[in-house]
Parts: C-alpha cells; structure tokens; sequence
C-alpha cells in the first residue's frame, strides 16, 4: 500500500487515522495495525510537502497494567477531554472509587438501569464477539443523527459494563464516537478488577459499537444525496468524484481524516512565496484559526493550484476548488502538546471546512519558544 | 533476578557431564510470593501421617505460595492445567543448561546424552500406563493432537463412506471436531450418546449403537464437566466383538488415577502432560504396535522417514513414524520427570486422597442454596472425579468467577469447558468449574466454599 499520495493511488484501502503515537515509538497493538514510515523528502512524489503518515486509532487490545504499572503510564492515553462528555463523567466518577467492590456495585447499578434490548434485535449481527457472556448491542440514528445504543447481556457485570458504554456513547455524532480509543478502560481502573478476558469484553463491544456506528454513517450517505461528503471518504480517490463513495468497513481501522502533516523536515522556507489571495474558506480558516488559537504567527497559504490535477478536487462540491492550505501557526496553545496533538487541534477546529470540500492540511504548528 | 544455586539430591536420571549436577532455582519476581512460603516447608509436620497428602506436597509447588488481588490463591482449576512440582521444573532447566541437543541424530556427547533421556522418557510414560513396549507411546504436542493424528492418519484410511464412529454428547472439542473433518472427507457418520438421568452418557444407548457398521469408538474415560467415567473395559469388549476400534480420552484420567492400557485393551489412547504436573508442550498417543504399524504418517518431515529421494521417500517404523521434525525434548524430559514424581508418591494414593477431598467438595457444594451441579451424584457404586462442574440459579458464572478472583483469590473456571454440545444439551450457556488436584486440601474447598457463599450473596443483594 503506497504511502504517498499520488494520482493513481489505490484509494479504496487508503484509510487515513489520526496518530496517536510517534512514529518511532513502539506499537503496542497486535499486528493488525498499519503502519508506514513517513517518506523522506526524497522520496515524495510530484508535488511537494504533502508527506502523509498513516495512522491508526488503537482499536488493539490494551495490554492490562501489570502489578507495577504506574498511573504516569496515563500520559500516554487519549486524553479524557477527547472523550464524549457523559464517558467522561463516568471515567471520572470510577476514578474517584477506589474500592473494587465499589466500582462493581456501580457498573451493576448502571446495568440495572439498561433500557432492556428488545430479544427482536439479540440476533449474530449484534452479538460482541470474544466475550464470555453473552452480549448485544444495537444502534439506530435519532433525529439529529446522533447514536443511540441499546444493550444487553446475561452476565450482570458485562451488562455493566454495556450499560456504561451505552450511557456513556448514546446520544453522540459519529465522529466522537469513533474517535474514542479503548484507552479510557485503563482509567476506569476497573482493569485490575476485571480478568482480561472480560476486559477483552469491554474492548470488543466498543469495537462493535464503533463499526455499528460508521455503518450508520455510511448508510446515511448512501440514502442522503451525494455532494456531501463524509469525513470517511477524505481520501482524495481519482476515480471516484462521489464523495458519498465510502470504502468498505473495515473493523481493524477507523477513517478519520486524511492528513498531509508537515513535519519539521519540512521548512518554512517555500512558505510565502506565492501568495495566492485566499478565498472565502481560506478567510474562514484564518478567522477561525485566529479566533481560537491566538497565535503569534498565523499563515495560510492556499496552494490548492498544486493539487488542481486531482480528479477529486476537480468539480469538487466547495469553494472553488480551496481544497489544499500550508498552514504555519505559532501558538502558545500547542505548550505542552505533542505535534500530533497539535494537529489534531487544529483538525478539530476545522471540522466544518474538512466536511465541506477541505482536502488536505499541510500544517507547522510551533510555540513561541520553539520558533 | 537472584540466582540461588543449590546442590539438589541426584535424581535417578541426574546427568552428570562432567560438571557437579546441580540446577539454579530462579526466584520468579514478577509475583508477590508470601514470606509464608520459606516458612511452610519449616514446619511441616514430622508425623506425615496426620497431614493430608495435599499439605505434604504443598512445598513442591511454589506458585502455590502467592497472593493475587490481595488474597491467598486458591488453585482450583487443575482440570485446565496442574501446576508442576519444582523436580518438574529442575528437570526441564537441566536439560536446557546441561545437555540441550537435538535428538537422534548426532554422534557427538551430548546429543547421545538428549537422545538416551528422551527414550528413557518415552519408557517412563510407558510403563506409567503399563503398555507393553515403549515404541507404543508416541509424543505429540498435546492430546488434541494426538486425537488429530489418529483421526487423519487412522480415520482417513481406515473410514469408508457409510462407517461410523460412535462418541458422546459429553466429548471434548478435540474428541469431537477431528471425527467431524475426517468424517466428511470419508463420508462416515457421526452418532452421539446422550446422558441418561443420572446425567452420565447411556452405557445402554452405547451399547445398542455399536453395530457392524461401526468402526470407532472414541470416548471419554473422565468427562472434564460431568466428573463421570466411563466403563472402557466393557466399551472396548463390545466394539472389538464388532471389529471396531476404540479410542480413550484420557486426558482427566491419566493424572488423577492408575491407568493401565493393557487392562483396559483399548486400542489408543491419549493424554497431555500438562494435565499430570508435566510441562505444555508435550503429550502422547499410545496406540497398539500393530496398529500403528498400518498406519501411513501424519506430519511429513525429517526424523519419521527412512529414505528420501525426490520423487518418493520411505517412512520409519513407529513411533518415529509419527514424530516429524524435532521433537519437544526438554519438555518430554520433564514429563519423564513428572511420571517420576507421581509415581513416587503413588497413583493410588494419589486416587484416594482425590476420591476423599472430591466428597468433601461435591458436599459442601451441594449444601449452598440454589446450587445446580452438573454429573452423578456420588455413591458407593458411582465414583466421581475430583472436580464440580456447577451453575448458581439466577447468577452468570462469569460473574461468579470474576467475584471470585477479584475478591478472594480463588481461580476457578467458567464457560464452556471446550464442550459445548453438552452445555447445549444441558440447557446452559455456560458453567462454573471448580477442580481439584492432589495439591489442594481441605481448607482450599473450605475457602472456596466461603469465597461463593460471599459472592451469592453479593449479587444476591443486587437483585
């Protein structure tokens, strides 16, 4: 599978994640992940800067701490912030029980209070696999889109732990949702209290919950009318222009965005060189960018003419044709964030420009200090 | 990691190869172990006749000697896999660190050392299970591959369109699935036993089912879940009657009682190691020597032929026939090993002390409220083996055993037990187990007992 981006890349299993990780640090997760090297200069194809690293949401299986695990082990999770709100609260509240029995008492009172699943939709489909009980979970869109979950289960701790899935995902966008990495299991700290197998259990139904889900999304935009893209068909596939042409499921990787990271082999030297006066969505950007990071430096380059060969942002819905920026922002917003983090930052303020034509990112973000 | 080196008293089998024959004992650092440990052997009692058979044993088993989640451990999953005694452990680390060599093939010292230990080994499981000749004993990975191998290199030359293999709803997975896959290249045909109301497979079914038509028997002698055994003496007077064979899963006899193939006559016969205080890695097929001498290789490789060329090659006698490739040899060492230290203590006084201390468990289990357990009732003529398969009314047993664990250290098992065509036909998702090994005691069944009264009554409390 090519890493770079070409215009005859094969798109239909280009699945581009944000990267929790640095590269060079080892992976943890079976080997199912994917995982390529980000190309050398030397090395990128005809146009320049756009060095793409693929990265994988760890949908692997957590190792469980052993006994000398130390809670500093926790700066390496996904944050708690990038949680849904209510998983949040539910992370926290079990962070302030100290006491297994305690935390078990908990996850049976959530489990109590589960809206019992219909025995219509306990079928194979909806059945978690791996785990030791028998477990079901079921998703269907409200009104706003948003998922909801119902569950059940034979075990009264799995159905706990259902349940806080289910309290703690229902009601959420799709992006959230699959944003979530089975790191919060850890900072439940009900790993020591549970046996890994039944972790395995916890793991497997956010797995499931996150495919149903991306499924959901996926049928939405087959039935929508297309021209709206959805943030899985981010991959700029030359053969495609419907936007709505969403790759196979794949359960091993979560599609996120596709994302050209500039790293620091890349210099600012070639920036500000041909300055094309930015459009309307460049202009958003800048504000937005602006409005939330207030940034010492901030420049937005659109340099979208450089991809204008892709068969993708030829015709594509949006603003003609802005689909490529150089970003180089210097912030104290990223003190103390990794350069992944920083990105992602940066994604998620763009969220609405990314669903609406935006391509492709290629981003310096620095604080004051590092300039 | 501290390396303790200690003089050991010379085994029968102590390799001395120029060096003093002694073997480090590594202390294992990933475990808490209980400071009890070094005090326990100190005050074992000097009257071993008034401490139980498990008490006595106790020190040889150092991973029985920790706290896990905050509790003492009670082992009670033996039927899963036994712990192995520290003469188990020396054995296999000897080898590795005195005399580790492939087998059969080399002329130099060492590698005659590995070979004369690896045949002893063979003669040891041999006369463990009283079989004639030691060439009889073939070593596999496991029983279940010792089951394949008798089903692909036995079934698929033996099994016509049409035959059947009789076996019991109560079987293993692996006594089940490789009869299915040859029985569909073959185009024999599978018949199922079912338990009577005793809960036990129907000799009498058993018996009006062997027809001419039916080439194998393969069934259990214990059952892992049911604790029940099987009468393979009669089994195998019937089926021979009719021509067929008969195949013994021994896996939960074999450690836990005197098994002698020749008695029972049964034509194979398999068992793992690591059931019987042996390493994984290693178990065996005993199979009558004319037998195995009609039967073609499973594995293709080197060590099971006798000649190659390219267009065809010719194949060694048995048991290497059936052993391609090099062989797990420190681990069949450390089975030799394993025979050794059963042995010396006795299978029947090994039997004995289960037979007592799986009363003790089947009644003090049975005493709990709301308590379903799976199998015979134990009586003067029904013997059951030292474990309980059971199911608490209105509580998963996963639950039950995650409580167990987290709570009170106690390992027990739930599921399925690798039967679940049993399960389905008792009705049940799953099962808790609980298993006994000569190492447990009293008290273990005592702490367990508590351990699931507490936890009843924790979720008890849910409701």
């Amino acid at each position: 599978m090519a890493a770079a981006m070409s215009s005859s890349c094969c798109a239909s299993s280009l699945r581009l994640i944000p990267f929790k990780r640095t590269l060079v640090s080892s992976i943890h997760y079976p080997a199912k992940t994917l995982l390529l090297r980000p190309l050398k200069p030397s090395e990128v194809p005809s146009f320049r800067r756009t060095i793409i690293t693929f990265q994988k949401i760890s949908t692997g299986i957590v190792p469980p701490p052993s006994a000398s695990s130390s809670p500093s082990s926790y700066g390496d999770l996904q944050p708690i912030e990038e949680l849904p709100p209510k998983l949040q609260e539910i992370v926290k509240l079990f962070q302030s029980v100290q006491e297994p029995k305690a935390k078990y008492e908990q996850l049976m009172f959530y489990g109590k209070n589960l809206t019992p699943l219909d025995s219509q939709f306990k079928t194979r489909e909806n059945k978690v696999e791996g785990c030791v009980s028998q477990v079901w979970v079921r998703a269907f869109f409200d009104e706003e889109r948003n998922v909801v979950y119902e569950a059940d289960s034979d075990s009264v701790l799995t159905k706990g732990l259902a349940a806080l899935l289910v309290k703690g995902l229902s009601g959420r966008p799709v992006p959230e949702i699959l944003r979530i990495t089975p790191d919060f299991a850890v900072l439940l700290g009900l790993q020591q209290s549970l046996s890994p197998s039944r972790n395995n259990g916890l793991l497997n139904m956010l797995k499931l919950m996150q495919k149903k889900a991306l499924h959901l999304e996926v049928k939405g935009e087959e039935d929508s009318s297309s021209g709206e893209s959805s943030e899985s068909s981010f991959v700029s596939i030359p053969e495609t222009k419907d936007e709505a042409n969403v790759p196979e499921v794949d359960l091993e990787s979560k599609p996120d965005l596709v994302e050209d990271l500039g790293t620091e082999k890349i210099d600012d030297s070639e920036s500000g060189s041909n300055v094309v006066a930015l459009g309307s969505r460049g202009m958003r950007i800048r504000e937005k960018l602006e409005k939330e990071l207030d940034p010492v430096e901030l420049e937005v380059e659109d340099v979208s003419y450089q991809h204008a060969g892709h068969a993708a942002v030829r015709g594509s819905a949006g603003d003609d044709g802005e689909t490529h920026f150089n970003l180089r922002i210097v912030s104290d917003a990223f003190q103390g964030k990794s350069l992944v983090k920083r990105h992602r930052l940066i994604y998620d303020l763009l969220q609405d420009e990314l669903k609406s034509g935006l391509h492709a990112l290629s981003i310096v973000a620095k604080t004051p200090a590092e300039v | 990691m501290e390396g303790v080196a200690m003089k050991l008293p010379s085994f029968p089998n102590a390799i001395s190869i120029g060096h003093r024959s002694f073997s480090r004992v590594r202390c294992s650092s990933s475990l808490s172990v209980c400071s009890a440990a070094a005090a326990s052997s100190a005050t074992i009692s000097t009257d071993s006749e008034s401490v139980s058979l498990g008490h006595r044993v106790r020190k040889d088993f150092r991973i029985l000697h920790q706290e896990v989640n905050g509790s003492k451990l009670v082992y009670l999953d033996s039927a899963a896999t036994s712990q192995k005694p520290a003469a188990v452990l020396d054995a296999l680390q000897n080898y590795y660190e005195f005399y580790n060599s492939n087998v059969h093939r080399g002329i130099h010292y060492l590698s005659a050392k590995a070979t004369d230990e690896f045949e002893l080994a063979r003669k040891k499981v041999a006369r463990f299970i009283n079989a004639s000749d030691s060439r009889e004993i073939v070593f596999t990975r496991n029983a279940t591959e010792a089951i394949n191998l008798v089903a692909y290199s036995w079934g698929l030359s033996n099994l016509k369109p049409g035959d059947e293999v009789i076996l019991t709803v109560a079987e293993h997975h692996s006594c089940i699935v490789p009869w299915q896959i040859v029985s569909q290249k073959t185009g024999a045909v599978l018949k199922f036993v079912t338990l009577n109301e005793d809960e036990v497979p129907d000799i009498n079914k058993l018996r009006e089912l062997i027809s001419p038509k039916t080439k194998l028997v393969a069934v259990h002698h214990v059952s892992n879940v049911l604790a029940s055994s099987l009468p393979i003496e009669e089994i195998v007077v019937w089926a021979h009657d009719v021509g067929a064979k008969v195949l013994v899963d021994a896996c939960q006899s074999v450690p836990h009682m005197v098994v002698d193939v020749q008695k029972l006559n049964a034509d194979f016969l398999v068992a793992s190691s690591h059931k019987m205080c042996g390493p994984t890695g290693i178990g065996f097929l005993y199979g009558k020597s004319d037998l195995l001498h009609s039967m073609p290789p499973f594995l293709g490789g080197g060590e099971m032929i006798s000649d190659v060329f390219l267009d065809h090659s010719t194949y060694a006698e048995p048991p290497s026939r059936f052993e391609a490739g090099t062989p797990a040899i420190g681990e069949a060492i450390a089975l030799g090993a394993a025979v050794d230290y059963l042995s010396g203590i006795g299978m029947p006084k090994i039997h004995e002390y289960e037979v007592e201390i799986g009363k003790y468990l089947y009644e003090k289990l049975s005493s709990l409220p709301d308590v379903r357990i799976y199998g015979p009732r134990p009586s003067e003529s029904v013997h059951r083996g030292a474990l309980c398969s059971f199911n608490v009314e209105g509580l998963h047993p996963t639950d039950l055993a995650t409580f167990l664990d987290q709570q009170h250290g106690v390992a027990i098992r739930s599921g399925h037990h690798c039967a679940q065509p049993l399960h389905r036909y008792l009705g049940v998702n799953a099962s808790a187990r609980a298993s006994l090994y000569f190492y447990n005691t009293k008290d273990d069944v005592d702490a367990f007992i508590v351990a699931l009264a507490d936890t009843v009554s924790f979720f008890n409390s849910f409701k």
